[in-house]
């Protein structure tokens, strides 16, 4: 397989891109943003729904499409330019969790359900105090007394964890660490939502306490291992597209905008600074290819790639963004200008499941350094 | 299996025979080269017998006629081994494809034979001691004469001059109009008893380079490349194929400051469980194959029937910023010894004084970014003062 997208990956890009600019474009996300909900409802029963783009890494006999990781890149490299708020990120690690782990009745109970969008999952894993994304001993443990299942602890910046349904959790029980399916509606269950810098992505603090919860069977260290990897993967896709938005604006900008009688993309102060953005994200994108190449193609490489290609698209965003802000001027710097939204998505992201230090020193060990 | 691999297969089968595998102990000489010129000229005709020069190339002018998947297969099945061919990189880079895309059925039919054939070496003349980064402002001469032309001038930064036996040279054949419009291109016998070539020492106390100095040498009519007066064109032809071989041409396993020579190097060390070390390791690892996979898109993008235009800048812009960083980081591995020297690291300490070298070779890293602000984001060009004004009306440098 190759690199470059095939003529399906660009069809597909291009769906996904008419889709934001109709439906969701950035006005429409400021309004969103603006009221209480995380993400508009309809926007997501659309993604999920017409674009089948929460099934669209599910295998086909979970009533997902079967599609690879390649084609899932290329839709979310679309909705990370547009900053679209929806839970399909944590949709898509709730499905890969469960793909990964070896309970065949969750599987069929639940994938169906979250491939057509109509059951929004996320996964539990960090915990207050442990920096890392995953905790190796975490402190959330479970409880098995009488075959009756429950929780306690607390899981922090948990993905749309006030919207989900259903969250996969990360705990120590009898047996060592496992993943544990809790309901929405389950006692014990306090889910506040968190004050975030980035408004485009919504994350709660869950406590449980006695949460009647089932096993999910499997082997969790192993799962949230290749889940690591699913979340580089999608997290670069999501940020390289924003680079290239962020790219792009600020290049129109420097075309348009005239200072001492030129445009100022005429000055190398601001021409270079564009050029090194442009580097930044054809770079990053190219290891972000390879990542998802491996993913599809070459899975003893997959660790190996995504954290590569996570650890260029998590600075190369942050640069791409603060001088997005910078190559504005004033106008940059204001609440009506976008270029603080991608700002803020960008410093958040940076820290989604692992933040730079953590991918590098993931990165390594995966080198085997 | 299909063509390309038995394609692979072949072109592995063959490199396993005849050449050698990377050998980090090598010892090169000052002219970069491992081996004899003689041993390069005997391994490029054997590459060409057994069909891997000019892949790509017509087979009337010696190449075999096939395509850019073939080329790519065969880089990656070489990238193990280390392929004695230095003197003709230049020539089979830049001059060979600019000849087959511009020059006369004669100019191909006599010169490209010969070059895949290994009995001919090339060099191509841009630079000046006047204006590196202003390539087009040079001011070598060609006069005309009854029967053809007269060269009059100095270039600098001349790979491969003092084995080379021709030439791509650019001359200015009119200073009565502005910079770009004035310039021819020639191929010049280098054996021309008017050619002297001097080689040029750099900071690493090797003589990768030569000045070439021209005095009164004469040239025929059916030299020129291209049309007289359009040898700025001719010439962007050949600096677009340049940095597409500068950037993307590491070979990370020879390379002194590529990710496995510096973690060998932090082993030895005992440096690699440091968690600072550890991490900028691990950084390396991600800009290295980043390059890597940039490459191979730009090189799928070829065979797909895009135009890369001039994103082999940002290719050699990359290449150029990772040399440089991890010249930071080889530095930091080393330590306070750096200053001694020494044997196991003298192949690090060199590359790193050669980092700035790469940042400049082929255009400086400013210039990359002005091509690719202004080539590929479509900015608003430099003010260019010198743009309209007539060439013998310029200030210029002497």
């Amino acid at each position: 397989m190759s690199l470059i997208f095939t003529d399906d990956q660009k069809s597909l890009a291009q769906t996904v891109r008419r889709f934001v600019a109709q439906r969701t474009p950035l006005p429409k996300v400021r309004e969103v943003i603006g009221s209480d909900q995380a993400y508009d409802p309809e926007v997501w029963a659309q993604l999920a729904g017409e674009l089948g783009l929460a099934g669209l890494t599910i295998p086909e006999e979970y009533g997902g499409a079967g599609a690879t990781q390649a084609d899932l890149s290329a839709a979310l490299r679309e909705l990370g330019a547009g900053l679209v708020p929806s839970p399909l990120l944590a949709c898509l690690l709730a499905a890969g969790t469960l793909l990964a782990l070896d309970d065949e009745t969750v599987r069929q109970e639940l994938l169906p359900q979250i491939a057509e969008g109509g059951l929004v999952a996320t996964l539990a894993v960090s915990e207050p105090g442990d920096r890392r994304w995953i905790p190796a001993q975490p402190v959330t443990s479970a409880a098995h007394p009488d075959g009756r299942i429950t929780l306690s602890g607390m899981k922090a910046a948990v993905l749309n964890g006030a919207e989900a349904d259903v969250l996969l959790v990360q705990a120590r029980g009898p047996q060592g660490t496992r993943i544990y399916l809790v309901q929405r509606s389950a006692a014990g269950l306090t889910i506040t939502r968190d004050e975030v810098v980035d408004p485009t992505r919504s994350s709660a603090t869950v406590t449980f306490d006695s949460t009647p919860a089932r096993l999910v069977a499997g082997d969790a260290a192993a799962a949230l291992d290749h889940v690591a990897d699913l979340a580089n993967l999608a997290i670069a896709a999501e940020q390289s597209g924003a680079m290239l938005a962020c790219l792009t604006m600020t290049n129109e900008y420097a075309r348009i905008r005239y200072a001492f009688g030129q445009p100022i993309g005429a000055y190398q102060g601001v021409k270079h600074k564009l050029a090194d953005m442009y580097n930044l994200w054809a770079l990053s994108d190219a290891a972000l290819r390879e990542a998802a190449r491996a993913a599809d193609e070459e899975p003893a490489k997959l660790g190996v790639s995504a954290a590569a290609a996570r650890a260029l698209t998590s600075p190369g965003y942050l640069t791409s963004a603060k001088n997005t802000m910078l190559l504005h001027g004033g106008i940059g710097f204001t609440w009506e200008h976008d270029a603080h939204f991608f700002y803020k998505n960008a410093i958040a992201s940076n820290v989604l499941a692992g933040d730079a230090d953590y991918q590098l020193d993931r990165l390594a060990d995966k080198l085997g350094v | 299996m299909s063509s390309i691999e038995e394609f692979r297969a072949r072109a592995l089968a063959w490199l396993e025979k005849n050449a050698k595998p990377f050998d980090e102990a090598a010892e090169y000489d000052l002219e970069g080269s491992s081996v004899p010129l003689e041993e390069s000229k005997r391994f490029q005709k054997a590459l060409w017998e057994a069909g891997f020069a000019g892949i790509t190339w017509p087979r009337e002018y010696g190449g075999q006629g096939l395509g850019p998947e073939e080329l790519i297969a065969f880089n990656q099945e070489a990238a193990d081994f280390d392929l004695p061919v230095g003197p003709f990189v230049i020539g089979l880079g830049m001059p060979g494809p600019t000849i087959l895309e511009l020059g006369t059925e004669a100019q191909k039919k006599r010169y490209l034979p010969p070059l895949l054939r290994g009995d001919e070496i090339w060099c191509q003349l841009f630079s000046e001691p006047s204006g590196g980064s202003d390539v087009a402002s040079l001011q070598t001469t060609a006069r005309r004469t009854g029967n053809g032309w007269v060269i009059n001038g100095q270039k600098v930064w001349t790979s491969g001059a003092q084995w080379s036996d021709f030439g791509t040279i650019i001359a200015r054949t009119d200073p009565t109009v502005p910079k770009h419009q004035g310039i021819t291109m020639f191929i010049v016998d280098m054996h021309h008893p008017g050619v002297t070539v001097r080689p040029l020492v750099v900071a690493t106390g090797q003589a990768p380079f030569n000045e070439v100095f021209f005095d009164n040498v004469e040239v025929p009519t059916d030299a020129v490349v291209g049309e007289v007066n359009q040898g700025w064109g001719a010439a962007v032809v050949m600096l677009r194929n340049e940095r597409v071989t500068i950037g993307t041409g590491t070979r990370a396993r020879s390379n002194p400051l590529g990710f496995d020579s510096l973690l060998e190097l932090a082993r030895a060390r005992e440096l690699e469980t440091d968690t600072a070390v550890r991490r900028r390791l691990a950084m390396l690892y991600a800009r290295e194959s980043s390059l890597t996979a940039y490459g191979r898109v730009l090189h799928e993008e070829t065979t797909a029937g895009a135009e890369i235009g001039a994103r082999g800048s940002a290719a050699k812009l990359a290449g150029a910023e990772l040399a440089l960083w991890a010249a930071d980081l080889a530095q930091d591995i080393i330590g306070s010894d750096i200053a001694l020297g020494g044997a196991d690291v003298e192949r690090v300490i060199t590359a790193i004084v050669a980092a700035p070298g790469g940042a400049t070779a082929g255009g400086t890293n400013e210039i990359q970014r002005n091509i690719i602000g202004e080539r590929v984001l479509g900015l608003a060009k430099d003010p260019g003062v010198d743009r309209n004004t007539p060439f013998n009306q310029l200030k210029l440098s002497r």
